[in-house]
């Protein structure tokens, strides 16, 4: 009986964390899953870090992606600060053990696959096979 | 049908009021900048710094990013046909079939992507062993001269639309086999690649980006909206 009332706990908590039913409908719509766990932290995106270790490893620490993404949330949009902590490969999030800034680190970039801003790689050099074309049937 | 109707006028309107618009998203935003350019009117023949400030301002305001990518319809038809899109794609990319065509050690970081710990079929996907039943082709490992007419026939019984992943360095470009006397460099070289997915092998969340890569492509496609052009 005590496991049913746990369980109850758990969605209850995690409704009550997602601001209510709407909330936690709107956030099951987005991210297909609705967990609570404690603010770890949040990146300059916007994107919100969260962590449970009542989850099983790999699944006890997640991202909430900011709403300026929208659907087309994605993986890369995390910076590299907070990617290592979400992989475990570190247990500091950036919060506590702030990283090393050097001026000459770049600003974080998403994967721009399939917008304008997409990488096109380009030969400098002479190709030195000459491919086969097939003949034409017209 | 009215809020069409007044966005329609707004969209008729717009080279009108861009005019009123555009230097700011609001009032104060266009005092700000109006103030800003007349005191630094005589530095901008001396330094880019203005108009650096200028531009991080406007790009610093974050809206919410719609569901679909056909945002700017003009008619109604328009509207409805990248509608119809919409729900062809958002029923092709979560219902991704892939057909596994595992040729070497890729396979098993493909075994990997099917395993509970990274469970592609929270995403929809579902391993076919048939061509016929299958959307996509995950081509994991080196293709060798042998198993190339293979890979043509059996990506030429797959039905449209179909979509190929290629997965690992060998898939991708030959990879450590490049310079092998049977060996083919890379499999774009027989089938069209949509992804492609670095690593030797790629690592089970490598592939699983990739399908979340694919299912991002698939929500771009405009299948009604081209048949309705043409």
């Amino acid at each position: 009986m005590s496991v049913y009332l746990s369980k109850w706990r758990n969605l209850s908590q995690a409704i009550k964390q997602r601001g209510g039913i709407i909330g936690s409908i709107l956030h099951l719509y987005r991210t297909d899953d609705l967990k609570y766990g404690d603010l770890v932290g949040e990146d300059k995106f916007g994107n919100k870090y969260y962590q449970n270790d009542m989850f099983f490893i790999a699944s006890n620490r997640w991202v909430d992606y900011a709403p300026q993404f929208g659907m087309d949330y994605d993986g890369s949009q995390i910076p590299a600060e907070w990617h290592r902590w979400m992989h475990h490969m570190t247990d500091d999030p950036p919060t506590v053990v702030p990283p090393v800034n050097y001026k000459w680190l770049p600003l974080h970039k998403e994967n721009k696959t399939g917008t304008a801003g997409e990488y096109v790689p380009y030969s400098t050099t002479r190709p030195r096979i000459q491919a086969w074309q097939p003949p034409s049937k017209a | 049908m009215t809020s069409r109707a007044v966005l329609a006028l707004r969209g008729r309107l717009s080279p009108f009021l861009s005019a009123v618009s555009r230097p700011g998203f609001c009032a104060p935003c266009v005092q700000l900048h109006t103030e800003k350019t007349l005191k630094t009117e005589d530095q901008k023949t001396l330094s880019l710094v203005p108009y650096r400030e200028q531009h991080t301002e406007a790009s610093a305001i974050a809206t919410r990013k719609r569901y679909s990518p056909f945002q700017n319809t003009s008619s109604n038809v328009d509207y409805a046909l990248a509608r119809a899109d919409d729900l062809i794609n958002w029923a092709r990319k979560t219902s991704l079939w892939p057909l596994t065509f595992g040729l070497a050690c890729c396979a098993v970081e493909m075994m990997h992507f099917a395993a509970p710990r990274y469970d592609m079929d929270r995403f929809g996907v579902v391993f076919r062993a048939s061509p016929r039943q299958a959307d996509c082709i995950l081509v994991a490992g080196t293709v060798t001269n042998k198993m190339a007419p293979a890979l043509r026939k059996v990506y030429d019984q797959m039905p449209h639309p179909r979509w190929v992943v290629s997965m690992g360095s060998c898939a991708n470009g030959g990879g450590y086999y490049h310079y092998s006397y049977s060996v083919v460099r890379g499999c774009d070289r027989i089938i069209p690649v949509d992804i492609y997915v670095p690593g030797c092998p790629p690592t089970a969340e490598a592939l699983l980006y990739s399908v979340l890569q694919l299912q991002k492509k698939i929500k771009r496609m405009k299948s009604t909206q081209i048949w309705y052009r043409k």
